[in-house]
């Protein structure tokens, strides 16, 4: 009796655990392999409103934000969320069919794109600055000039004082104290990142050359125990605020926030620029002949173009910050909402705009029209 | 009909038992097979320069676990060293200096504390320490003990491997010190009574409930340990996440932990980056189970003695 029960105890105990080990394992796999893209029709269903899940980028996330809660006060029958996942996070998320937006800083690398040709859209929504932000007793609150050439030099470990005579020459009227330079970078992957080191290799090429450009680039500061991570835009900044002669990047909206002080920098033209809507929209500009001309067109080299560009008056650390769509949504109710999304952001956006955000210019404005249109046409309604 | 026979409601009961603690063990089995799966391609393409190596290079493909790795070890040392005498001290000074009413009001406070989630201490500590240690600890160790290897190197910041392990610490002690306080509370009183009875003094009695207690002190130190381990949030606020080795603890560094939670997010945009991280997240594993497996050994061993 007492072995029977014994046998049948252990039967019945494999037998679930290869059932419960299949039955979670398939679902499991189901949500991290990404295949099967999950149709996002159903959420609909017979009523009246629709939903658009958009997430991505936290950079344009305050400015997206705004943007739908104005569309959605005049557009009640469509609801829109938007989720601050990161712009990796986000794509690889729109990709598998999770959201049906997406907001990412970078445009998609060409191989992504390649892979998902016409059946994705991309356009610039806004122009975003990094900017260069320090803290030095007795200094703050005055501009500093710094140049591409300098901050490589800073961001390699080989200038270490900030009186070094290479920051001197480019601020003759400024009296820089004999001390060590405490250098701060992102200790997550960032498109900030990818930003400001694209800055220093166009700038300054031969000290920092294109292996140390990207994402989640190896300072060579780091190891000469001057230089610390912080972790997402607040990380950084209360590294700087609370270690004198200290020097880092973040992007500019953050830095106006804070009340940060901010450098300006040498643009391509050897012009000195500080951070304005003007000097960014100069940047836009002079890139955005540079866009391809259609949102179905391959954008992923539009950030050499717009960082370090050629306009005279440019802000040199610009960015555009994109959304990611696709030509075909399955559900026509959804397509209309998209359609009519970017619409507005390219009709009443730029009335809409808070501080630290630009505005694409006039010529970008009009992809994003082409955009609209072509999810309209697909709709197949 | 082999269950022929057996209560009706037994076999209930039996089958309600069963179906949880199968879905427990078929979990375990499932994560191990996750992190297998997730992990290998790494550990495949690197092999032991994943382990060994001092690069970390999403750019390059290249990923090395050794300033990370060397980083847990340092910071868990460093919060072992200040963690243990004080919350032995906390320990004999409440039960063999204070009042019977005191001890007990005091102890049962700092029970409740240490049940809470240590990451309350851990967003104090992130805020102060980095630069009250700098001023009051590591300028002074550095300019007097500045010879010793660990105390070489100049704190130009206080966002250091050093910082993270006292954070540490401040994080596990509540903890550690409710365990350790327990066993010794535990002691029966007819010890207690024998030792009074050859006329011992509280530093002789301390001795030797010390020594009796031990087990539980490894045990609890452990315990934290893996508490701390778990932390990642904290311990990435003032490591200064430098993927540097720390040959002296004054400088920056970074966590298996604090890596894993940096780079996270963003690891889908670079190729075999979850891997390393999935590899990274089953390394600490395994030492982890190397070191509780040793903490179980030792004490299972000791109880062995006594008995």
């Amino acid at each position: 009796m007492k072995d029977s029960l014994k046998m049948v105890s252990i039967t019945v105990a494999l037998l679930v655990i290869v059932s419960l080990t299949v039955i979670i394992y398939e679902s499991v796999s189901n949500t991290y392999a990404g295949h099967a893209p999950v149709k996002t029709s159903s959420t609909v269903g017979a009523g009246p409103a629709v939903y658009l899940r958009m997430g991505g980028a936290t950079f344009p996330a305050p400015q997206y934000l705004a943007w739908i809660k104005e569309f959605m006060k005049e557009h009640p029958r469509i609801k829109m969320s938007y989720e601050l996942l990161g712009s990796g996070a986000g794509v690889s998320r729109f990709l598998d069919g999770t959201l049906d937006i997406a907001g990412s800083d970078p445009p998609l690398p060409h191989s992504v794109w390649v892979k998902h040709e016409g059946k994705i859209m991309q356009v610039p929504t806004l122009v975003g600055a990094v900017v260069v932000t320090y803290n030095i007793p007795g200094l703050n609150g005055v501009t500093l000039n710094l140049s591409g050439r300098v901050l490589a030099l800073i961001y390699k470990g080989v200038i270490k004082y900030w009186d070094d005579p290479r920051i001197q020459a480019l601020n003759p009227g400024i009296k820089l104290p004999h001390h060590e330079i405490f250098v701060v970078f992102r200790a997550d992957a960032s498109g900030t990142q990818q930003v400001f080191t694209t800055f220093l290799h166009k700038a300054a090429p031969d000290v920092w050359p294109s292996t140390l450009v990207g994402k989640a680039p190896a300072f060579p500061v780091a190891g000469s125990g001057r230089a610390a991570g912080g972790k997402g835009n607040p990380g950084v900044a209360n590294l700087i605020k609370s270690n004198s002669y200290s020097i880092g990047f973040v992007e500019w909206s953050y830095a106006l926030e804070n009340n940060l002080s901010v450098a300006a920098l040498e643009n391509a033209a050897g012009e000195f620029v500080k951070p304005t809507p003007r000097s960014l929209l100069d940047a836009a500009r002079a890139a955005a002949v540079n866009l391809p001309k259609s949102p179905l067109g391959d954008f992923s080299s539009d950030e050499n173009y717009i960082i370090y560009s050629s306009g005279k008056h440019a802000y040199p650390l610009v960015a555009w910050t994109h959304l990611i769509i696709r030509t075909h949504y399955g559900d026509p109710a959804k397509a209309r909402a998209v359609a009519t999304f970017l619409k507005w952001v390219a009709e009443k956006g730029e009335s809409k705009t808070i501080p630290g955000y630009v505005p694409v210019p006039g010529t970008v404005k009009q992809l994003i029209l082409k955009a609209a249109e072509e999810v309209l046409s697909n709709s197949g309604g | 009909m082999p269950l022929m026979g057996v209560p009706k409601r037994d076999r209930a009961f039996f089958l309600a038992l069963l179906a949880p603690s199968a879905l427990l063990v078929a979990f375990y089995i499932l994560l191990c097979k996750l992190f297998t799966q997730y992990s290998l391609p790494a550990f495949r393409r690197y092999g032991l320069s994943f382990l060994v190596g001092t690069v970390w290079d999403p750019g390059r493909v290249v990923y090395g676990i050794l300033p990370a790795l060397a980083g847990t070890f340092v910071t868990s040392i460093i919060a072992t060293l200040v963690a243990l005498p004080v919350s032995l001290s906390m320990t004999v000074f409440l039960n063999e200096y204070c009042r019977a009413g005191v001890s007990r009001v005091v102890s049962s406070l700092m029970t409740v504390m240490g049940g809470l989630p240590s990451i309350v201490y851990g967003l104090w500590g992130a805020t102060v320490l980095p630069n009250m240690l700098r001023r009051y600890v590591m300028i002074p160790l550095h300019k007097y003990l500045g010879f010793l290897p660990p105390f070489a190197c100049s704190p130009v910041s206080g966002w250091t491997v050093f910082t993270a392990g006292v954070l540490l610490a401040v994080m596990i002690t509540p903890y550690v010190f409710a365990l350790i306080n327990e066993a010794y509370v535990g002691i029966p009183l007819r010890y207690r009574e024998a030792l009074l009875a050859i006329g011992a003094r509280p530093y002789l009695m301390a001795r030797e409930f010390l020594r009796m207690i031990w087990p539980a002190v490894i045990g609890a130190l452990l315990l934290g340990l893996g508490r701390a381990a778990g932390e990642t949030i904290a311990v990435s606020l003032v490591v200064g996440n430098v993927n540097s080795m720390p040959y002296c603890i004054f400088l920056p560094g970074q966590t298996i932990s604090s890596l894993i939670a940096n780079n996270f997010p963003e690891a889908s945009s670079y190729p075999l980056m979850l891997n390393a991280l999935y590899a990274a997240g089953a390394t600490l594993l395994a030492i982890g189970m190397c070191l509780n497996i040793l903490g179980l050994t030792l004490m299972s061993r000791w109880r062995r003695c006594m008995g």
